[in-house]
């Protein structure tokens, strides 16, 4: 049976874990996630989840032995935010070039302090992990959920990261429901690693390591597989997405997007998690002055859903994305990857960059606002400068 | 407390295939051998970047990922997965290289013997980054010529003495922790026995020399190693819980260290002060190890 | 612009070898491209490295597949390792081998010169290192590159007395290499390219231990320290496994009664 609570978005994330089963948690604190383990911690030491939970000495050490364990054929998970998940960048290639669907939960962290941004997971954008981005505490327990099941479809078998702001949603309360352990239990299947990783599966292990080398194969077959690994992750969030909603009553768009207010818009506004959750309001406001404007809010970073992107602009003049991020030298990254999904159209949509929100800088419906309304007289016609933005 | 084991008494079956493509006369290939026999078909294997995947022969389980530090960390990961699965039956070791072990692999260690962790570290010493052409490590004795410590008009070979690392370990107080040598493989595959079922974090160094990278004939692959032992610069002993120390053994008199370096290429440069200075240091060593031999370890 | 493929062992100096032919090459004028292929490095594995000679910066950045010319320094390479494939119609075989370029094993419309570069390194170097041996043989059969140019670049690699060394190795190759002669109507030996997991390492071998039943007293010593596992217990009787013997000597080091002779191998046709 379900039940509501009030609680910070770190708690929610925690009881997404414990729901799921995990088996096994290395815990390494880091401000603004360091709740999280602490609450797996009282949930192991009160009995309620049964799980190896080890205080390792870092965050490399947090997802190498979350490989040892996931490899040996328990359900891992693990928690970080900013500086903590550069510094396991290096065992991040390799679970995901292992093919191994541990979940962990990012709570954003700007790497120049620690306020939030994007900049933390935005780093770790080719290391070939799934990406989806959550508005709220209710979201980032159900996409939690939802991360284990995705991960460990056999058509993926990559590794997620499931997200969201830090101090936003990570230390704000408001009401979550929980789902029935019972519930989860029949949406979750138990893990089994694909790995022959015991004594008795020597001979098995040795082909098995053999065809890992990719000895004798095209040595970009390896890669080719991991993309195709990643294209069908957008069928199977969707599919995921859909059960979880009839099985538990919410629903998040078709998973790798969530279109607010977008029925006949000539416009629309990009943006990720906390941003889209304070657009909606802007977008309401803005309805309410007759304008025709709507939010796609982008669920799924990784894989990019270009698709979505490509039948959005097709319906629109102009679309605003809103960049908690940069990669300097280049631009917004989301802005980068919108402008690629449209560029074989004809007549596609103009497109318009809004930097906002970095170093955790606030970003207020007000703010959103001007960004529609630019992005509005953009798909009119109108000249608008600068295409570039620091909102 | 180990006891040496005799070859005769060792069966004939192995778990390991013979010849690998690793170089003529390695020791790591003596080390895997005997680590295979005494382990048998219980165990999985962590490996990690070093001289290692040469050692593709070895039967038990194991599969690469690209973690050079990460030792500690997977064998951390393994040995609790098998604990939550209800597998005790599964033996966790790795057989690791130096560099490894003591330098980008020093977190990684010192936090899993911190925590206890149930697996067995085996390190394959051979005092170098040997898999990327002979880089110091922290374990290379001073005044070796190395790749990154080459002999030259400013440059007498690595400076630093060796970092103890088996002494290091024990003061975690973890179960077992024993240096060992390819040249006395009764002591080792005793130890290797004794270790094998204790719970708990157990960490045996084994000295290992390497033709290649040390610079002799294939030949004294064995003999350098026990020179090694026989001269006090690898002294052979063993820690039970960062307790009680034993010397395993313990020769009436060392041999000079100068026989033994100058069976080395790698130190073909050194001069009679730098091998006095070695000598001043191992001869102090082994008389505290003396002293404390059959006691507590400080 | 020339395309040469070297084919060697770890520990036979393939690499540097090329690094000093193609600075010797550019004392005469000539720019170069040295390139090595590198797995893990091991003593005994195969490597091979490529030379590119032109007249011009070379811009090419591929492998070479089609050379006009094989070096091969280890004479019994050539049973586990393809070292003719892609040569050119009417190229050239220089190889590391004891006797004729008729009876080096190979075959193919190509010309095979020989020298015997593991002899010549055993007596001036007093190890198994051919590259210098070979290098020298290469001056004389290509006449690429003038002696002199080839010892200035060996001194310049390898400075006093191992320089020295060196170019005695260089010289008594350049006299005793022998005359490239035509196979186009020999049958080369058959390739057996290893498998995953090869086990067959005989051709690794310059020296060969043989043990004395008669001497043997069933110690174990030999069996337990030989890396390769090549030894095994017949009753108290030590016996060597050849196919897994790298010949390495520790076996004859340790035996504590002296039953164990080690003696270069012998290069013939059809031995196992």
């Amino acid at each position: 049976m379900s039940h509501w609570e009030v609680m910070v978005g770190n708690k929610a994330v925690a009881y997404a874990a414990k729901l799921a089963r995990v088996q096994y948690i290395p815990a390494f604190p880091i401000t603004p996630q360091t709740t999280i383990v602490q609450y797996l911690a009282d949930m192991i030491a009160n009995g309620d989840l049964d799980a190896e939970y080890v205080t390792v000495e870092g965050e490399l050490t947090a997802q190498a032995s979350a490989l040892g364990a996931s490899m040996a054929g328990v359900r891992a998970f693990t928690a970080t935010s900013g500086p903590g998940l550069l510094y396991m960048h290096h065992p991040m290639h390799a679970v995901s070039g292992a093919r191994l669907p541990i979940v962990m939960a990012v709570i954003h962290r700007s790497v120049k302090g620690m306020q939030p941004d994007h900049m933390d997971m935005m780093a770790q954008r080719d290391t070939s992990w799934l990406m989806m981005e959550c508005e709220n505490s209710q979201e980032l327990l159900d996409t939690g959920v939802m991360a284990f099941k995705i991960a460990e479809d056999e058509r993926v078998r990559l590794p997620a990261i499931f997200s969201g702001d830090g101090y936003i949603l990570s230390y704000t309360a408001e009401p979550v429901e929980i789902p029935g352990q019972e519930e989860v239990d029949a949406f979750l299947p138990p893990y089994r690693s694909q790995v022959p990783m015991l004594p008795e599966l020597a001979k098995e292990c040795r082909e098995y390591a053999i065809a890992q080398w990719g000895v004798g194969e095209d040595p970009q077959l390896r890669w080719r597989r991991q993309q195709e690994a990643m294209d069908a992750a957008k069928t199977v969030i969707s599919e995921v997405n859909e059960e979880f909603e009839e099985r538990f009553g919410r629903g998040y768009g078709n998973g790798l997007v969530e279109e607010y207010g977008c029925e006949g818009a000539e416009a629309v506004i990009v943006a990720m998690g906390t941003i889209a959750s304070t657009a909606r309001t802007a977008i309401d406001n803005l309805h309410g002055r007759g304008k025709k404007v709507g939010l796609v809010k982008l669920k799924t970073f990784k894989p990019f859903p270009a698709e979505e992107f490509r039948r959005i602009g097709g319906e629109v003049g102009a679309i605003g994305v809103i960049d908690r991020n940069i990669s300097c030298g280049s631009g917004g990254i989301v802005f980068g990857e919108v402008r690629s999904s449209l560029y074989e159209m004809n007549g596609r949509p103009r497109t318009l960059e809004f930097y906002a929100g970095l170093c955790g800088k606030e970003v207020r419906v007000s703010d959103i606002e001007r960004i529609a309304e630019k992005t509005m007289r953009a798909a009119s016609g109108e000249r608008v400068t600068p295409l570039v933005e620091w909102v | 407390m180990s006891k040496p084991i005799p070859l005769a008494k060792l069966g004939d079956e192995e778990f390991i295939d013979p010849a690998n493509q690793a170089c003529q006369g390695c020791a790591g290939s003596i080390v895997a051998r005997i680590v295979s026999k005494v382990l048998r078909d219980r165990w999985v294997r962590q490996e990690v970047a070093c001289c290692g995947p040469a050692l593709s022969n070895i039967w038990a389980p194991s599969v690469y990922a690209e973690i050079f530090e990460g030792a500690g960390a997977m064998m951390t990961g393994k040995s609790r997965a098998y604990k939550a699965m209800g597998r005790d039956d599964v033996i966790v070791a790795g057989i690791i290289g130096d560099g490894g072990t003591v330098d980008i692999g020093f977190q990684g260690l010192s936090a899993a013997a911190e925590r206890n962790e149930n697996f067995l570290w085996i390190v394959y010493d051979n005092e170098a980054y040997m898999n990327t052409g002979g880089q110091r490590s922290s374990a290379t004795t001073a005044h070796a010529s190395t790749t990154t410590t080459p002999i030259g008009a400013l440059s007498r070979g690595k400076r630093e003495p060796r970092k103890n690392v088996p002494l290091m370990v024990a003061m975690h107080g973890v179960p077992y922790v024993a240096t060992a040598s390819v040249a006395f493989p009764e002591d080792l595959i005793g130890k290797l026995e004794y270790a094998k079922d204790v719970k708990g974090f157990r960490f045996i160094h084994i000295s290992s020399p390497c033709p290649t990278g040390w610079r002799f004939d294939p030949r004294y692959t064995i003999k350098v190693a026990r020179g090694m032992v026989q001269s006090g610069l690898w002294p052979l002993y063993e820690v039970i819980d960062g307790e009680t120390i034993r010397l395993t053994y313990k020769p009436r008199e060392l041999r000079p260290v100068r026989e033994v370096l100058k069976m080395q290429g790698r130190f073909r440069h050194i001069t009679d002060d730098e091998v006095d200075e070695i000598q001043r240091r191992v001869t102090a060593f082994w008389e505290r190890l003396i002293a404390k031999d059959g006691g507590p370890l400080f | 612009m020339i395309e040469v493929r070297f084919h060697g062992r770890g520990g036979q100096g393939a690499v540097t070898g090329v690094r000093v032919l193609a600075t010797a090459l550019y004392f005469e004028g000539k720019f170069t491209q040295a390139i090595p292929m590198y797995g893990t490095e091991r003593r005994g594995a195969p490597v091979v490295s490529f030379l590119r000679v032109g007249d011009r910066r070379i811009n090419e950045r591929d492998l070479v597949h089609e050379p006009d010319m094989v070096v091969v320094l280890d004479p019994l390479l050539g049973r586990t390792v393809p070292v003719t494939e892609g040569l050119k119609e009417g190229g050239l075989v220089l190889i590391n081998h004891p006797r004729s370029g008729r009876e080096a094993g190979l075959g193919g419309n190509f010309k095979v010169s020989t020298v015997d570069a593991t002899d010549i390194a055993l007596e001036t170097l007093g190890r198994p290192i051919t590259n210098t041996a070979i290098l020298g043989a290469f001056a004389k059969v290509t006449g690429m590159v003038s002696l002199g140019s080839l010892e200035k670049a060996v001194l310049k690699q390898w400075p006093g007395r191992i320089g020295e060394m060196n170019v005695r190795a260089v010289r008594r190759a350049y006299k005793e290499a022998t005359e490239p002669v035509n196979v186009s109507d020999r049958e080369g030996v058959k390739v057996r390219p290893p498998g995953l997991f090869e086990r067959d390492v005989s051709s690794w071998r310059v020296f060969r231990p043989e043990i004395d039943e008669e001497k043997c007293v069933g110690c174990r010593r030999c069996w337990i320290f030989c890396p390769e596992l090549a030894i095994s217990m017949e009753g108290e009787k030590a016996r060597i496994n050849y196919k897994h013997c790298k010949g390495c000597g520790i076996c004859a080091e340790e035996c504590p009664v002296g039953a164990i002779s080690f003696t270069q191998e012998k290069i013939l046709e059809g031995r196992e």
